[in-house]
């Protein structure tokens, strides 16, 4: 994460992460309130190296297969019903497309895909409940976290991720009857913070 | 949930996240973020405030604006006290929330901050379904304005919070969407709102019945 703000793009041959980025038709979405505001010079986005922004796109996309196979293990055997089916339903469907677009931004950068063994947590409707609001917790942790490490495409991206997350986040707060928004400012986590915490929900080394 | 947020919040970055996520940002900042310090929520701490540009000081002023609007909602619907049950402890509790959010953007800016205009609710405040309503509006409309705003911010010192800011906003809106009875997150991708567009939901509303003026010429009117 520390490559350093002032490292020279190292982008080889091949197309660069903006590209990349627009290959999966996300800048243009982002482009509304981008396109015209990003362009000055030696603005908050540094030009992070290609290495660093691979690595937290990565980081980003762990997070989301972590969800995406939670949600559909879950469906699957959490016996869930009325609300929290719903929820599991939709949110599912979301996560599925975070993955996707992270995964189209990485191309051949994408990391393998890890194991996943959630144990009890998508066994029961409670534990479900439970887990889901940690998982989403963290989501918008990582995400926030981020933000400072890649470039603008990248950013752009995930503020239109992190959002979504912060929904899910409440939302299953709401229907388990926990608080939605327990803090005035959501704080970051670090990169190492995030990988414990999901290594703790599931993700197997 | 106490009515006084500012007390409650968390010292932070002991574990250097905010560092962290700074770290791919200018380095000559003095920021960490927010702190619960004696004033509660600050938008930096030190012997100096980060150098503030005057991009950064238009989108602090927007943003001000957003939060002296729901700030204001919520605080009037708390002490109509119409607002009762589940509805009316999330008006407390958010309302609490704007209200720091609002101290830490006139923290911030000090003299350079902009008036809080006047509001008229027009009665939403002492209803329960157009209280609910309106504050999903207003919740939804947050996150599109900070995810419109945060990439022209040009001091790592402020981007960092301003992005903790939206996603608590989108838990806002999500609250306020599950107490109202619609779906809290809707689309896969959250998308921006350009200042144009978020002006002109505004002041359809009604609800802004004087405009502050900014201290730049250049600097866009909250309403047009």
């Amino acid at each position: 994460m520390r490559d350093g703000p002032a490292a020279a793009p190292t982008r080889g041959n091949g197309p660069t992460r903006a590209d990349l980025l627009k290959r999966g038709g996300l800048a243009a979405a982002g482009g509304v309130a981008g396109a015209a505001v990003l362009t000055h010079a030696g603005g908050v986005f540094a030009a992070p190296s290609a290495a660093q922004e691979q690595r937290v796109l990565n980081l980003l996309l762990l997070v989301e297969r972590t969800e995406d196979a939670f949600y559909r293990q879950a469906l699957a055997q959490a016996g869930l019903s009325g609300d929290m089916q719903e929820y599991a339903e939709v949110v599912a469907d979301h996560e599925r497309a975070h993955r996707k677009a992270l995964e189209d931004a990485l191309g051949s950068a994408a990391e393998k895909e890890p194991s996943f063994d959630f144990g009890g947590a998508v066994k029961s409707p409670e534990a479900f409940a439970k887990a889901a609001a940690s998982l989403e917790d963290i989501a918008v942790a990582a995400y926030n976290g981020q933000a400072g490490n890649v470039g603008k495409d990248a950013f752009l991206l995930a503020a239109r991720i992190v959002s979504v997350e912060a929904r899910h986040a409440a939302w299953i707060r709401s229907i388990a009857g926990r608080d939605p928004a327990p803090d005035a400012v959501d704080q970051p986590k670090t990169e190492k913070q995030i990988r414990a915490a999901l290594r703790q929900i599931g993700v197997q080394a | 949930m106490s009515a006084d947020f500012g007390l409650d919040l968390a010292v932070l970055d002991r574990d250097g996240a905010l560092e962290e996520a700074r770290a791919g940002l200018s380095r000559r900042s003095f920021f960490v973020g927010v702190a619960a310090g004696a004033g509660g929520l600050l938008l930096y701490r030190g012997t100096d405030a980060p150098a503030q540009t005057a991009a950064d000081i238009d989108v602090l002023n927007y943003a001000l604006v957003l939060e002296y609007l729901q700030a204001a909602f919520y605080t009037e619907a708390e002490q109509a006290k119409a607002i009762k049950g589940r509805a009316g402890e999330a008006a407390s509790t958010v309302g609490a929330v704007e209200r720091a959010h609002v101290k830490a953007f006139l923290d911030a800016l000090g003299s350079k901050a902009v008036k809080r205009p006047q509001f008229d609710f027009q009665g939403v405040t002492e209803e329960p379904r157009a209280f609910l309503k309106t504050a999903v509006a207003f919740e939804d409309l947050a996150v599109a304005a900070y995810k419109g705003e945060a990439p022209k911010l040009q001091t790592p010192a402020i981007i960092t919070t301003a992005l903790g800011i939206h996603t608590v906003e989108a838990r806002h809106a999500a609250w306020m969407r599950y107490l109202y009875g619609i779906r809290p997150a809707v689309n896969a991708f959250d998308e921006p709102r350009t200042r144009p567009e978020i002006n002109k939901i505004v002041r359809e509303t009604g609800f802004v019945t004087s405009t502050p003026q900014t201290r730049s010429s250049q600097a866009p009117r909250y309403t047009g």
